[in-house]
């Protein structure tokens, strides 16, 4: 089925289709992922190449400092949703006794594992070992206990304290010297692992790249405060590839250097995804999307609401500190794994929405009450009506799944989405 | 005495602390025959329904205690902080991060720190001193509980006691005031001492999986004919299969406990949750494991895949439930476990 009928084969209703301008270097994206998928295949049949399955959370550059191929299976999970296999993937995993309440990036990846499936289709083989921290989600940790477990293979797990609204300084540093401390045995780890024994000149290397990837990501996401904004979600969606997986390599930015200068050519020729007139909302969308359904996006979009600011992908590009000595360098890194936008407290959240909602120009959210990640969902009633009522704006609280189209119901949906920018057409009266 | 309330997803909370600065205990277990409309206020309803029940339980009755301390367990521990941070009226409410990674130096010493910063916002808000004396004073007590609930726990599988009066008597532990317990557990084991034998007609099982909270459930499993007589659950064997160990300092005497009590499906590694129950099964020779998760409570569901797997293959009888979190009798549930009864006809 066309991801753009229904079940029943029609269209859905709403306004006639909009072309959203995705970025040209955006189109480089498609060979920056083959020769990923290429080169993480490869390692994995090699046997003196050293794979990692890592998860949202844990800094990849870990792995490459000692020359580990890092591998993401909830990335590998997106793309089965964007293939439309993951159902089929799903249905696998809870035929094995996996319930139907389980994160469905877990159940894609054991699908995906169970059945073989290629890399285009998110296969992903078996690694040397498996490394998460349980700061977005304790899921993280069962989902690689699950798979450490089915392959035989160590799993390095960081125990990530979790910052609660209200937590002082000195209480923080506390935790930061427990992450600080972890950091020193995923290193012995890696060392026992690899043979290899990392320097500073190497650790220095690989997070300078890396905070070079993310100043080029701040920089993008400056450029969508602009009206019209010149970049989408329709881009950073995929773009966020390299922050996810690829942080610490040229690779990455090269292709934010050649996605900026694609950016400043729109907003020197004053365009944008859409035109000024055609962008009526600015919608900020909280959470990961539904992959088997980007068209979602397509669809508000056709209603003038175009998607300006998603935590979700700032998220994975945070401010790094570097040219500090090694041992600040890796509190800093510490820090960073616990203090996230993706994991802030609700308190935090709420400031942190607020004042993107400001300087972005926002109009409406959307909060993806995302039956996969409860985690991220609990305290989402009180960011709603925070955001309500002291900004003004509509709030849609959207039940729904990342990777489960079973939790998508097309004409609800689409009722749903009438609603919500009927009341942002009737607030900007 | 009154009580420091506190919610924690399995057993987590280092009770000692409290009682050393002169607190009972109490463990939220919330009220299954209430509905959860005031905490859903707040919270989605695919989100763990013990846990909104919880809320509802602390939106409802926080007037009554002290303080509420938050122990991470699970996600929805730290998570809900933050919304009780917000609703919930109370003079004290503190979250508290229990190491979701065991054994390693690293954790014991930021366990350690997290106790002292524990023990000091206690002393600062109720101007109470919680000196080494104190908590050792306080490890004495709880050891003498857990001595008890073991012996009592041991008669489970010699004489005539009901799930849900076993149920009574763990919930009792965790949250009635400390030192009149041991009155009322001395009680319960002389009482309990003259019933009358183990009743033929019910089988022996070995309950795991999440936390039950309700003594309704319980019944359940009396009525399928079946009755617990070794688990791994909170409310059960967890909190008193090992005693705390006699340190000198009593914060290590703690964490060396919780390293090795029967472990939750929250902590990491897992193999040790597993490795108790094999040998729960093989020293008291129970061949018939119920295993089952509230729903929504993900951690028991992913190990639940596994663990049915591992006992089939070392040839014991195994069902996995999932579980609605309600007082209801669920006859559907109660159909399989006496179908299952039936299909493996063994009664050990």
């Amino acid at each position: 089925m066309s991801e753009t009928t229904t079940a029943s084969g029609q269209a859905p209703a709403g306004p006639p289709r909009k072309r959203v301008e995705r970025l040209q270097a955006t189109n480089q994206l498609g060979k920056i992922i083959k020769g990923y998928l290429v080169r993480t295949s490869m390692a994995s049949k090699l046997p003196w190449k050293k794979t990692a399955w890592i998860t949202a959370g844990f800094p990849a550059e870990l792995c490459y400092m000692f020359g580990i191929t890092p591998v993401h299976p909830e990335n590998a999970a997106c793309i089965s949703g964007s293939a439309k296999i993951s159902l089929k993937l799903i249905e696998y995993a809870e035929s094995l006794g996996f319930s139907r309440d389980l994160c469905s990036y877990f159940k894609t990846n054991v699908g995906a594992v169970g059945k073989k499936v290629g890399p285009a289709q998110g296969g992903i083989n078996k690694p040397t070992f498996l490394a998460s921290t349980n700061t977005i989600c304790d899921t993280h940790v069962k989902w690689f206990q699950t798979q450490a477990r089915e392959f035989g293979v160590p799993y390095f797990q960081f125990d990530t304290p979790n910052a609660v609204s209200g937590i002082d300084d000195e209480h923080m540093e506390e935790y930061i010297d427990y992450m600080a401390d972890q950091v020193h045995e995923f290193m012995d780890f890696a060392t026992k692992l690899t043979g290899k024994k990392l320097t500073e000149k190497r650790y220095n290397e690989v997070l300078e790249k890396s905070a070079r990837l993310s100043d080029l990501w701040q920089e993008i996401y400056e450029y969508r405060k602009l009206v019209p904004t010149p970049v989408s979600f329709q881009d950073t969606m995929a773009a966020i590839f390299p922050l996810v997986i690829l942080p610490g390599l040229d690779i990455g930015i090269k292709f934010y250097e050649a996605l900026l200068k694609d950016i400043k050519a729109r907003v020197a020729s004053n365009t944008g995804a859409v035109t000024k007139e055609e962008e009526k909302y600015r919608v900020l969308f909280e959470g990961i999307p539904m992959w088997y359904k980007i068209s979602f996006f397509h669809q508000l979009a056709n209603y003038g609401a175009i998607v300006t600011y998603e935590p979700y992908t700032f998220s994975f590009g945070p401010k790094k500190k570097t040219g500090l000595p090694m041992e600040q360098m890796i509190r800093e890194l510490a820090r960073l794994i616990i203090d996230t936008p993706y994991n802030y407290s609700v308190e935090k959240r709420i400031k942190y929405f607020e004042n993107v909602i400001d300087e972005y120009k926002i109009n409406g959210v959307i909060l993806h009450s995302n039956m996969s990640c409860r985690p991220s969902c609990t305290g989402m009633i009180d960011l709603k009506n925070a955001i309500q009522n002291d900004k003004g704006i509509p709030v849609w609280l959207m039940d729904c799944d990342m990777d489960d189209p079973r939790a998508y119901a097309e004409e609800p949906m689409q009722n749903r989405m009438e609603s919500f920018i009927e009341l942002m057409a009737a607030n900007k009266k | 005495m009154e009580k420091l309330a506190y919610f924690d997803s399995s057993h987590d909370f280092p009770e000692e602390i409290a009682m050393a600065a002169g607190f009972t205990p109490y463990k939220i277990l919330g009220d299954v025959k209430e509905r959860n409309d005031p905490a859903d206020q707040y919270i989605q309803n695919f989100i763990c329904p013990a846990a909104r029940s919880f809320m509802t339980d602390a939106l409802t009755h926080s007037s009554e205690w002290a303080g509420i301390v938050l122990a991470h367990g699970c996600d929805v521990t730290h998570r809900f902080y933050d919304v009780w941070k917000m609703h919930v009226e109370t003079p004290f409410l503190y979250f508290l991060y229990v190491p979701m990674k065991y054994g390693t130096k690293s954790a014991a010493t930021f366990y350690k720190k997290e106790m002292q910063r524990f023990i000091k916002a206690l002393e600062t808000q109720y101007g109470v001193e919680i000196t080494d004396d104190k908590l050792k004073e306080a490890i004495v007590l709880s050891n003498s509980i857990k001595e008890r609930m073991q012996k009592l726990s041991s008669l489970r599988g010699e004489k005539d006691i009901s799930n849900a009066e076993y149920f009574d008597a763990c919930v009792k532990s965790v949250q009635m005031p400390r030192e009149d317990l041991i009155g009322v557990l001395d009680s319960l084991l002389e009482a309990w001492g003259e019933r009358a034998a183990f009743p033929a007609d019910k089988k022996k099982i070995l309950l795991t999986g999440s936390d039950v909270t309700y003594p309704e459930w319980m019944d359940m499993l009396d009525e399928a004919s079946m009755r617990v007589v070794r688990d791994d659950l909170s409310i059960g064997e967890r909190s008193f299969a090992v005693l705390i160990p006699d340190k000198q300092d009593p914060l290590e005497a703690i964490i060396e406990y919780k390293f090795t009590m029967p472990r939750p499906a929250t902590k990491n590694p897992p193999d040790p949750r597993f490795d108790y129950l094999f040998k729960a099964l093989k020293d008291s020779g129970i061949k018939t494991v119920v295993s089952q998760n509230v729903k929504f409570c993900e951690p028991y569901a992913f190990d639940s895949v596994y663990l049915v797997k591992a006992l089939k293959a070392k040839g014991y009888n195994v069902i996995q439930l999932e579980r609605e979190y309600s007082p209801t009798k669920d006859m559907q549930i109660i159909n399989r476990l006496e179908a299952f009864n039936e299909m493996k006809g063994e009664t050990a």
